[in-house]
């Protein structure tokens, strides 16, 4: 078996040292896999993503037990600007752009330091390439762009990055399903293209299974299933409880949340 | 929040070239040409007085660029820009008294002392934001004029330190004409250097950081580095600016220090407009401007005998009521006026409103 690119061993994370908010927390994601951490509100899933991006220290949290592996070297409690250039790029969940930049200018500020100017208009036009919309924008002061341009914007400048894994913190957050299907198949033509791999953390557990290889779920700072996307489409809890569909009569979630899942799930 | 430049439409560029001239127009370039040539008869037609107060606004214009470079692009607040300008000034004063040392010397030597200053004092910022950083720089201002005052006492120049005019190929700069060149060319020098950090890598880390810092790490700029540099920058290029001070003035001393000239730095980028160099440039004029306008306004009154002692206090009070006025009317500044007179020609003379958002 090959080495996954990103290997989180069941990590702890502890906020101001008395907080546990992720508790053994597994997860790998393979080369060009896409992978989905799904889960409700308050379930750990931000949290395990800062833990891989090194934005922790910001909010007095430290991994306090197991080890985060990218490409073989252990990242975690690394600085963000440090694991950024690793090549982990984290597309992050409400304040993601510079308004008070434009266009071009947001997408070239994360260019590394000594790019070649041949290479800075490769990485330009490839951003373009992928969201033609930005091209027509790019004059534009970013803090007039609507949501959906906004997310575009993003991925684009994290892309300008050159990563290898990219983490998308809530990419449906507020935007209308036609535009959340859009940037969803634009992030499998980025995967495709580009072959790298792509951690998503999602509420909508519809628009993540549409296109991850492998998903998690997750519950109170713990996983408690996972499984490939086919898997977990057809696993009776997931169909209920996060894409809503219901065979006969409805239960509630909290009837059965602690005692059936420790069951079914951990068993 | 957000008013950007208007923008002259209609010009299409072909090659990345075009994209990064600094004059872009054809009106860019003759308003410019206009300008030059204005700053340039200026000194044949204008008065001494007015010609000494074009001399103290370019040199505040580096001190408001500088400041606008650190609180108004990178967003670190100072109130210690007044220290740099007497860290600069005694740097050349005590250098030009001690070793009389020569211009060429002093002026490297301030900017030393200004990097020196603006690396040490820019540590805090690293763990402070707001009003925090804006103490931590105010003991910037307080150990400088300490020091400067030590040395006064200690040496016996308890008046002040007098500096030689500094001579350029064996000619002294002692003529306010020569002097009004040196601290224009000063001043443009600054200017450039500025727009084109601007535009640069740093310029982008600089601006983006100042919104999101959380954004910018996730996508790798170093904050830290980023943040030191534009203290850095900015301190050095207040240092530069301290010591053609002293040389202007032939003469340093800390009372010319005092907390109110920092207070006055930060009134120039506010009343200029923050997040604009234009605005900087403004400020500067009309901050210096000011009390000398309030003055002659006062003349005017009949009894101006009786009112003579007030005339400072009177100042103050006008500087203060402006700059609420500023904060309440105008928070984009002068160059926010400056920008809806320029919208209102460009669209001249259709009235449409410009886009969406782009007006409060």
């Amino acid at each position: 078996m090959t080495t996954p690119l990103l290997q989180v061993d069941k990590i702890e994370v502890v906020y101001k040292r008395v907080i546990t908010a992720v508790q053994g927390v597994t997860l790998s994601v393979a080369e060009r896999q896409i992978v989905a951490v799904l889960g409700t509100n308050g379930a750990g899933k931000t949290t395990t993503l800062r833990a891989i991006s090194g934005f922790l220290g910001i909010d007095d949290a430290r991994v306090t037990e197991g080890a985060i592996t990218f490409k073989g070297t252990r990242i975690d409690n690394g600085q963000p600007h440090d694991i950024a250039g690793r090549g982990i790029v984290l597309v992050p969940e409400r304040e993601k752009i510079f308004p008070n930049l434009t266009v071009a200018e947001n997408l070239a500020a994360p260019v590394p330091r000594g790019t070649g100017s041949n290479e800075r208009r490769r990485l330009d036009e490839r951003a373009y390439h992928f969201f033609p919309r930005l091209a027509e924008l790019r004059a534009r002061t970013a803090g007039l762009l609507s949501g959906g341009e906004r997310q575009m914007l993003a991925i684009g400048s994290a892309l300008m990055c050159r990563p290898h894994l990219l983490l998308v913190d809530e990419l449906s957050l507020g935007l209308a399903p036609v535009v959340i299907q859009d940037l969803t198949r634009r992030l499998t033509t980025i995967r495709h293209e580009l072959g790298i791999a792509i951690l998503l953390v999602e509420q909508s557990a519809a628009a993540a299974l549409e296109i991850a290889d492998y998903a998690y779920v997750m519950e109170n700072g713990r996983i408690v299933l996972d499984g490939d996307r086919e898997r977990l489409k057809s696993h009776q809890d997931v169909q209920e409880f996060y894409l809503g569909q219901t065979g006969g009569e409805r239960r509630s979630y909290r009837d059965v949340k602690q005692y059936r899942r420790s069951r079914r799930w951990y068993g | 929040m957000f008013r950007p430049p208007p923008r002259a439409s209609g010009y299409l560029h072909t090659g990345y070239g075009e994209d990064l001239a600094l004059l872009q127009t054809r009106t860019e370039r003759t308003s410019l040409a206009v300008f030059v040539v204005l700053l340039g008869t200026f000194p044949f037609v204008a008065s001494p007085f007015a010609l000494d107060l074009a001399c103290q606004v370019f040199l505040a214009s580096i001190g408001a660029l500088s400041l606008m470079l650190l609180t108004g692009y990178a967003g670190q607040i100072s109130l210690g820009h007044a220290g740099l300008i007497a860290a600069g000034a005694f740097t050349t004063g005590i250098l030009a008294r001690e070793i009389s040392a020569p211009f060429w010397l002093t002026l490297p030597a301030s900017a030393l002392t200004g990097i020196v200053l603006g690396f040490i004092f820019g540590l805090p910022s690293l763990r402070l934001r707001g009003l925090y950083l804006a103490v931590s720089t105010l003991a910037l201002h307080f150990i400088v004029i300490y020091l400067g005052g030590e040395y006064e006492t200690k040496r016996g120049f308890s008046t002040g330190i007098l500096v030689e005019p500094p001579s350029f190929a064996g000619v002294r700069l002692t003529d306010g004409r020569a002097w009004y060149f040196v601290l224009l060319a000063a001043a443009a020098a600054s200017l450039l250097i500025c727009i084109n950090l601007l535009r640069s890598r740093s310029g982008r880390a600089w601006r983006a950081l100042h919104v999101r810092e959380t954004v910018a790490e996730a996508l790798g700029i170093n904050i830290a580095r980023y943040k030191l540099l534009a203290f850095v920058i900015s301190s050095s290029m207040t240092s530069v600016a301290g010591c053609l001070f002293a040389y202007y003035r032939g003469f340093v001393s800390i009372e010319a220090f005092d907390l109110f000239l920092s207070i006055q730095y930060v009134a120039m980028i506010i009343v200029g407009g923050m997040g604009s160099l234009l605005g900087a440039l403004l400020g500067a004029a009309f901050v210096t401007v000011f009390p000398y306008l309030i003055e002659a306004l006062l003349r005017l009154l009949p009894n101006i005998q009786k009112l003579a002692g007030d005339i400072f206090a009177v100042n103050y009070a006008a500087f203060g009521v402006v700059m609420i006025l500023f904060l309440i009317f105008e928070p984009l500044g002068l160059v926010g006026i400056w920008r809806r007179v320029q919208s209102y020609f460009l669209l001249w003379p259709f009235k449409y409103k410009p886009l969406a958002g782009a007006r409060k």
